[in-house]
């Protein structure tokens, strides 16, 4: 990674302490750590590895085009991911995980950081370069009635993927897609459809087997079942699952819903405001949630059982905007327990456990 | 006729018939909306003293060109005084519409509520026989208990309840809100339009005890627009706009459905809060079980169009008896389920609404189906003095 990669990706503006001194401090510090993991070589056992991905977007521009504000929607998100496993990634709105998502597929050109894909560091792949690796990372989006072309029957958009990236001769793809949409729950004499023609669920169903159609490694799930019913969420979620069991695939699997991402993820990622707030396999985040932001999250979702009433941690207040987060620990205004510290000081996102990570002054004064 | 090869397509002739029958019954309810009648001809007598609204054999129908649309099909429910009623069910499962056709507010031509009763306890004004609220001696307005039937008032009627007697909150914030006129211009507007000679003083100061009523300090939103807030403080507003007239019926229709989870903890605290203060009742309806559980006195569960199960919250949730809700409430995952299993799941899809076939509608979904399910749609059975089916498993004869 170049130089100025680096230097992009602790830039001025995200300083978050009041006095000068320690925010140079700081950036000094941070910069150097990044320059560090930047330079250990890749786990070749991941699939995925994200270090310190950044991306941020242009808020006011003066006449020559030089950025003067910014919005850091992401701000060092770093993960490794195994094959076969799924991360989730759950936050409020305005987190910034549906951004982290796409600038894991490129989508979004990272403004900082180092996304490693199955053993190559593809953050400055060109387009050209990409394609080839788009096969093997696929998405699937939250709104099925918009992310479906309409002048396109099922097979057709099926198909096309497979021709496109040429996975099989001219002649099979016909049964190839059909195996596919089988596979996916389809019946075969949905080949000659239209979207529109279907429900959302079924759509869905569509979008996923769209997704597979390439035989990806990585699948982006945005939101996949947020805007579907009860009953037909549990069959998407069963299909999802049944699919990785038999191809292998690693999920990044984005929704504000715990419950679900309970359900189905194997590691959980907490995000507020665009950064990380604690990090770590679902065991560790549900039986010793450390952030309180995390605590809070958990204990706001209402329990399906009217004898159990529980303790809510009550927030206060809004989220606030991530055009201009709140300086120190980006939670401090919302948290029930925040010092005088929070106020001023960014914290740490360090190891406390075997491999649970957490941002939080609180936890350091434990020890 | 000859078996059709495909049910989905109408011919040219069909599409004609279905219109022509539409246009004829949409003249006729259309007329009966917009009829002059007496007070008389819709006051109505409760069932129970103890209801706020009885809503008794509903028929909500849409009238669209692929045919008739029964959206709610009989529906029959309750809401006690002082008490959360949650209505839950998937989408087009018909709740918002029966919401809608409490307020009167289904979009016509093609919306119309068909039959059925909508029975209310309001406390009106007295009024003359040109409708005008009466005075007494000293020239304060009389007021009085009275029942009306909502579904037989002409619609030129319905200022009398609507806004003031039942207030709803709609489920997005930032669409129910005019983006032209501040916050105060349109809360003081209620109280304008609600209390006879009121002033704007009074409208003024009664907004700004509603906004401190919802946890918001008046003067940072009473002057500014919609656009300036954020999502949760919309709610609040619509939640305040909603209490201005001292409605004794909230109808919340899907109200944290937009909102994210801390917000939603937040504005249900919020509207329990306001449930004790005032005297009324709230209709909830959501999807959301977990919301349910946590708000509801009572839960009635709907599915194409019917109620097919209602009771206390304990018996919905402890002892749920129709197939539909055991289901429902296995599939959703929560915080404290084991994840190493496979999600239970109710296979397939709802029927499509404009040809209903005439025997269960969860027939084709249900796992537990005996001979008797092929047979007629089955009726309402009790299995305990709150707690009502409409299961075949449960009636009597089998």
């Amino acid at each position: 990674m170049s130089e100025e990669k680096v230097m992009n990706n602790v830039a001025e503006s995200e300083v978050m302490y009041d006095d000068a001194a320690l925010a140079a401090e700081y950036l000094e510090k941070r910069k150097k750590q990044h320059e560090e993991d930047f330079a250990k070589p890749y786990d070749p056992e991941c699939i995925l590895e994200v270090r310190h991905l950044r991306k941020c977007f242009p808020m006011k521009k003066t006449m020559t085009g030089k950025v003067t504000k910014e919005l850091v929607a992401v701000d060092d998100v770093s993960f490794k991911l195994h094959a076969g496993e799924t991360l989730g990634i759950v936050g409020e709105s305005g987190c910034g995980k549906t951004t982290a998502g796409r600038a894991i597929l490129k989508l979004h050109q990272p403004t900082g950081g180092q996304i490693i894909f199955n053993g190559k560091d593809i953050t400055n792949y060109t387009p050209k370069q990409m394609r080839e690796i788009r096969k093997e990372m696929q998405i699937i989006f939250q709104d099925p009635y918009s992310s479906l072309p309409p002048r396109d029957t099922v097979g057709g958009l099926l198909s096309e993927p497979v021709l496109v990236h040429k996975l099989v001769p001219k002649d099979q793809i016909r049964n190839y897609v059909l195996k596919l949409m089988d596979e996916c729950g389809l019946r075969d004499y949905y080949f000659e459809r239209y979207p529109h023609e279907f429900s959302g669920g079924q759509r869905q169903r569509i979008c996923i087997a769209r997704a597979l159609s390439v035989n990806p490694k990585l699948v982006i799930c945005d939101e996949p079942v947020s805007a579907l019913d009860v009953s037909i969420q549990a069959q998407i979620i069963n299909l999802l699952k049944k699919l990785q069991r038999e191809r292998n695939m690693a999920y990044v699997f984005i929704s504000h819903d715990l419950s679900v991402v309970k359900f189905i993820s194997d590691k959980i990622l907490v995000m507020y405001l665009g950064a990380v707030m604690e990090f770590g396999t679902k065991e560790d985040i549900f039986r010793n949630p450390m952030h309180p932001y995390t605590k809070a999250l958990f204990s706001a979702v209402p329990n399906p059982d009217p004898t159990m009433k529980m303790d809510r941690i009550k927030l206060q207040g809004d989220i606030p905007s991530p055009a201009n987060p709140p300086k120190g620990c980006r939670f401090h205004t919302r948290c029930p327990y925040a010092k005088e510290v929070c106020k001023h000081v960014t914290p740490e996102y360090k190891e406390y456990e075997n491999g649970h990570f957490a941002a939080c002054h609180l936890l350091n004064e434990e020890q | 006729m000859a078996e059709k090869k495909n049910k989905n397509y109408l011919s040219g002739k069909e599409i004609k018939a279905i219109a022509k029958a539409n246009a004829k019954r949409i003249k006729e309810l259309e007329k009966y909306k917009n009829r002059k009648a007496e007070e008389s001809e819709f006051l109505a007598e409760m069932k129970n003293p103890d209801n706020i609204l009885e809503i008794e054999d509903l028929h909500t129908f849409f009238y669209t060109e692929q045919g008739v649309v029964k959206a709610v099909n009989g529906v029959s429910y309750d809401v006690p005084r002082h008490s959360v009623v949650g209505v839950v069910g998937e989408s087009g499962c018909g709740k918002s519409v029966t919401s809608m056709s409490v307020m009167r507010l289904i979009q016509g031509p093609a919306g119309q509520i068909d039959s059925g009763s909508i029975r209310f306890q309001a406390k009106d004004y007295r009024r003359d026989s040109k409708g005008e609220p009466m005075r007494d001696e000293n020239g304060e307005l009389i007021v009085e208990e009275k029942i009306y039937d909502i579904a037989k008032m002409p619609i030129n009627e319905i200022h009398r309840i609507r806004g003031k007697q039942v207030a709803m909150i709609f489920q997005e914030p930032m669409t129910s809100l005019n983006p032209v006129f501040t916050i105060g211009q349109q809360l003081d507007e209620v109280t304008m339009i609600h209390v006879p000679g009121a002033t704007k003083e009074m409208a003024k100061q009664k907004s700004c005890e509603m906004l401190r009523l919802v946890g918001i300090i008046p003067e940072n939103v009473y002057g500014h627009y919609p656009h300036e807030l954020s999502g949760g403080m919309r709610q609040r507003v619509m939640i305040a706009m909603a209490l201005a007239a001292e409605p004794r019926l909230i109808i919340a229709d899907e109200p944290t459905t937009a909102l994210d989870v801390t917000i939603q903890a937040q504005i249900l605290d919020l509207l329990q809060d306001i449930k004790n203060k005032i005297d009324g009742s709230i209709l909830l309806i959501t999807h959301d079980l977990g919301v349910i559980a946590e708000m509801a006195d009572y839960v009635v569960v709907m599915y194409a169009g019917k109620v097919i199960e209602k009771g206390t919250v304990f018996e919905i949730f402890q002892d749920p008896k129709h197939p539909y809700t055991i289901g429902l409430q296995k599939s959703k995952p929560t915080m404290t389920l084991d994840d190493s299993t496979e999600l239970y799941n109710i296979p397939g899809n709802v029927p499509n609404p404009t040809n209903m076939p005439n025997q269960c509608y969860f027939k084709e979904r249900c796992a537990m189906c005996i001979h008797k399910c092929s047979g007629d749609y089955p009726g309402m059975v009790q299995v305990s003095p709150t707690h009502f089916v409409s299961c075949h498993l449960y009636s009597e004869e089998a």
